[in-house]
């Protein structure tokens, strides 16, 4: 009889993970006995391709395992595997040997669950028996796409054909791909899925010699088909695995025909020919994808209905269907800086409709707008057009100086502007900002002249409190109004900046307050707060050390555009050749975590500030992973750029 | 192994049981100096007692797990409970968690001593600080059968020392570093069920992993470099 402590300890481990975790404490029990626990340190080799296969799976409980490749004497890494993460499930389906290489990454506990003991618990559990199935699928698929794509980069610089971008579904028809890739119907199932790889399409026609639709190959049948088919399907010709006939249909077709056809065909794909038959060359394709992102509840109707909106509640209705719209990008994995500059238009629509209305409102009460010019500013995250969920309102207004006559009656009227629209902003779902940084608060309800001298003291008295007012206020943009008064402030700050020397290292200290979590990512720090214990903040972790850096090196590079945190890394890399690498990964990694905000705020109706990291998945994990490293390097080019050793706190 | 020999031979006249007498004749099968330590069986075990002195305290529970192929075997793993009057008033009690009612219902002291020599057969033997352990189960073996542990014996402790300072580093200076929870700390093991016999039996095993695995440059890869015999 084995030990019931030591049973019920390996079974504690593995109930942490599927599909282990929704077994009967019985069956779970039986399981952890049968397992051996084994150490590896890093280097060492679990199996090698090849080799045969071995009488247990793996679970790795600590520390992580890469499986990898050699191609032409290379290391092509398909996979990571870390914590939780079950690898060598070959073992189980069967085959001659290991398809790849199994080496420890990092030094690593790992328990060698017996393949008998899988089988019985896959014949008994249908949950367990899906998982191992899409286990197996999954790591077929993954080294199928991530080799396609090993051999895309070897043959990066030959020119592919064009893909179609979004921008282009405006209009009620929905427009086909006409630029279709194509191939015969005897190559091989690898030959096609490095075009696919290469093209970065979801899809491929096969076609005969004439062109007349043969068959459609997608991502779905590389993963049903491939895996299901035994032997090596990768040199198989394509007919073997297409989906054939292939849904034709004329061009000229509306998305409510596509949406209607879709509903109706449970397909994905359409391909249009030139009679609509399948005996006739191909003219185009179109997928879902095309479909959805041109569907009738598509930006620009939005747009329109804000800005004939009436009241505060059609705002809120509109920037709801605006949050449903993003949910479908997301799901679409449509481009972030897409989905942000879609969000950004509407809600300056909704700021530039609430203060039209209250303008008219105010002059049918007798109170008519001031002859000066002004312009209602957006503050943070929203001036860097960088919303993609609704999160406080930070906004100021900015007007030009009133005669000395009139200048509490001007006052008394933005103020007045300011608190109805901020009042509608609320009721559009925009919360107030707890800190008061709003229009509606006398201190941001400015003169020039006193903008200006406020954002003087602010860059010749570096104090704290400053230096945190910067990190808001040096994002504004304008939203509504004259332009050219924010044009006038930025430029002098930037002679401010200029004449006040030591501002920009400290607004570079400032940037540096937030270090990325050091190490492997599952002992990445998590909050320590009570209401948070648990999750990791992922706007003050990891957004914010970058969209700090970048401000910083935007302002002392003098850069006028009102950017966004993305743009604004691209520019410093145009700026400066010797960052531009850097500077890319650092806006990439930007955009993924907005993204990856989004999508945990949309999961959890919340602002998504807040990551639990065990809810995330090894890709994201993984990329995670890559943007620390890439923050902590950004950092270091603060900190050697400002020379910020040397300063004291 | 004059005690061996007198032991064996009382076996042969019938006067000890035949779980001990299996015991001494697995003997011969102890693990050879140049047997290479994939191929050794050893038993990573631990004993709770009521407290530290060997002639008034007593064993209260035995935990064990065995290292096969240098990776640990859930399956071939021990734990007993022993039936021991003196619980109860021992602040040991604290520590192990372990109240009379669980006692009252395991093994007698013998019983529980018999079964773990069935178990461990002519395994090495593997303890944090393994001579306490060994004493406590010697002085039941030879108040009862005039036998003791015939194993060869590892301290996990010492081995910890040996490989970290050199085998004539002074331990006595800083015990504290080579307590069970500090080498968990330090070769990064997780601690979970402290103060169970079994629990700290297969937190000592996976440190015996970490070890042996360290070991393995300073070239001890078998049985007879393990025990420095």
């Amino acid at each position: 009889m084995p030990s019931n402590t030591i049973v019920e300890r390996v079974a504690a481990d593995l109930s942490k993970y599927p599909p282990f975790d929704k077994l009967a404490p019985e069956v779970l029990g039986e399981l952890a006995s049968a397992v051996s626990v084994s150490y590896h340190e890093e280097g060492e080799l679990l199996f090698k391709k090849d080799d045969p296969l071995k009488g247990a799976a793996f679970m790795v409980m600590k520390g992580a395992v890469k499986l990898y490749d050699r191609i032409d004497g290379e290391e092509v890494l398909v996979d990571l595997y870390d914590e939780g993460d079950v690898f060598g499930v070959r073992a189980i389906f069967g085959g001659h040997g290991y398809l790849l290489y199994a080496q420890v990454a990092e030094e690593s506990l790992i328990y060698d669950i017996p393949v008998g003991k899988i089988k019985e618990l896959i014949a008994a559990d249908a949950g367990v028996s899906m998982f191992f199935a899409g286990e197996f699928a999954k790591s077929v698929q993954e080294i199928e796409r991530t080799l396609s794509s090993a051999f895309s980069l070897r043959r990066q610089g030959a020119p592919g054909p064009s893909c179609s971008s979004f921008l282009e579904h405006e209009t009620l028809e929905v427009k086909p791909v006409v630029n279709v890739v194509t191939c015969p119907e005897d190559i091989s199932v690898r030959e096609a899925a490095v075009i696919m790889a290469e093209c970065n399409i979801g899809s491929i026609l096969v076609v005969s010699p004439e062109g007349h639709p043969r068959g459609i190959i997608t991502d779905t049948d590389l993963r049903k088909k491939v895996v299901a088919v035994s032997g090596p399907v990768n040199e198989r010709p394509v007919r073997d695995i297409m989906s054939s006939p292939v849904y034709t249909i004329t061009g000229g077709k509306t998305v409510a025909d596509m949406v209607m056809l879709m509903v109706k065909t449970k397909l994905r794909h359409f391909c249009i020919t030139l009679d609509g038959t399948i005996d006739t060359p191909v003219r185009g394709i179109i997928s879902e994808h095309d479909i959805i992102t041109s569907e009738g509840n598509n930006p620009a109707v939005i747009m329109k209905e804000i800005m004939a909106a009436e009241g505060v509640e059609q705002f809120k209705a509109e920037r709801d269907k605006a949050e449903n719209l993003l949910g479908t990008y997301m799901s679409q994995n449509v481009a972030v800086h897409f989905m942000t500059s879609i969000i950004t238009e509407i809600n300056d629509a909704i700021i530039t409709r609430a203060i039209r209305t209250t303008i008219a409102a105010l002059q049918a009460e007798g109170r008519p707008l001031p002859s000066v010019p002004f312009s209602w500013l957006s503050l943070g995250s929203e001036g860097r057009k960088e919303q993609l969920l609704r999160t406080d309102q930070d906004n100021a207004l900015l007007y030009a100086d009133p005669e000395e006559s009139e200048r509490e009656s001007v006052r008394e009227f933005f103020l007045e502007l300011a608190r109805r629209v901020t009042g509608m902003l609320e009721g559009a779902g925009f919360v107030r900002c707890p800190a008061e940084v709003m229009a509606s608060n006398p201190k941001w309800c400015l003169p020039l002249t006193e903008w200006k001298s406020c954002f003087r003291r602010w860059i010749e008295t570096p104090e704290p409190k400053a230096v945190m007012h910067s990190t808001i206020f040096f994002d504004f943009r304008p939203v509504y109004g004259d332009g050219a008064l924010a044009g006038e402030l930025k430029r002098d700050v930037f002679e401010s900046i200029a004449r006040g020397r030591g501002f920009l290292e400290f607004f570079a200290k400032n940037a540096l307050q937030n270090p990325p979590p050091l190490g492997f990512f599952r002992n990445f720090m998590v909050e320590k707060s009570r209401d948070h214990a648990n999750e990791f903040d992922i706007k003050s972790r990891a957004m914010m050390p970058l969209a700090d850096a970048a401000r910083v090196l935007s302002y002392q590079l003098r850069i006028p555009e009102y950017f966004s945190t993305v743009e604004r890394f691209r520019r410093i890399g145009e700026l400066e050749p010797a960052l531009s690498g850097l500077c890319l990964e650092a806006a990439a990694a930007y955009e993924f975590l907005m993204k990856l905000r989004a999508l945990n705020g949309l999961e959890h109706s919340s602002s998504g500030r807040y990551i639990k990291p065990e809810s995330l998945n090894k890709l994201d994990r993984q990329m995670l992973r890559n943007v620390f490293t890439t923050i902590g390097e950004i950092q270091q080019t603060l900190n050697l750029r400002f020379q910020l050793d040397y300063i004291r706190d | 192994m004059l005690l061996l020999q007198a032991a064996l031979w009382r076996c042969r006249s019938g006067k000890l049981p035949g779980t001990v007498c299996r015991y001494l004749q697995s003997m011969k099968d102890r693990p050879k100096g140049n047997t290479p330590l994939e191929s050794v069986r050893m038993v990573v075990f631990d004993t709770e007692t009521t407290g530290f002195d060997l002639k008034t305290d007593g064993v209260i529970s035995i935990g064990a797990v065995a290292i096969n192929g240098l990776s640990i075997n859930v399956a071939d793993s021990f734990e007993v409970l022993v039936r021991q009057d003196r619980v109860g008033r021992s602040e040991a009690v604290a520590v192990h968690g372990l109240l009379k009612k669980d006692i009252a219902g395991g093994a007698g002291e013998v019983e529980a001593a018999e079964a773990f020599l069935e178990y461990i057969g002519s395994s090495i033997l593997v303890a944090q600080h393994a001579s306490f352990d060994v004493a406590m189960l010697n002085r039941i073996l030879s108040e009862t059968f005039r036998i003791r542990l015939f194993n060869g014996v590892v301290d996990t402790a010492s081995l910890a020392k040996r490989l970290e300072k050199g085998p004539y580093y002074n331990l006595a200076h800083k015990a504290g570093e080579y307590r069970l929870d500090h080498l968990c700390q330090r070769y990064g093991i997780r601690l979970y069920d402290r103060h169970t016999a079994a629990g700290d039996a297969f937190l000592t095993a996976q440190l015996l992993q970490r070890l042996l695995s360290k070991g393995r440059s300073a070239g001890i890869t078998t049985a007879g470099r393990l025990l420095m015999q």
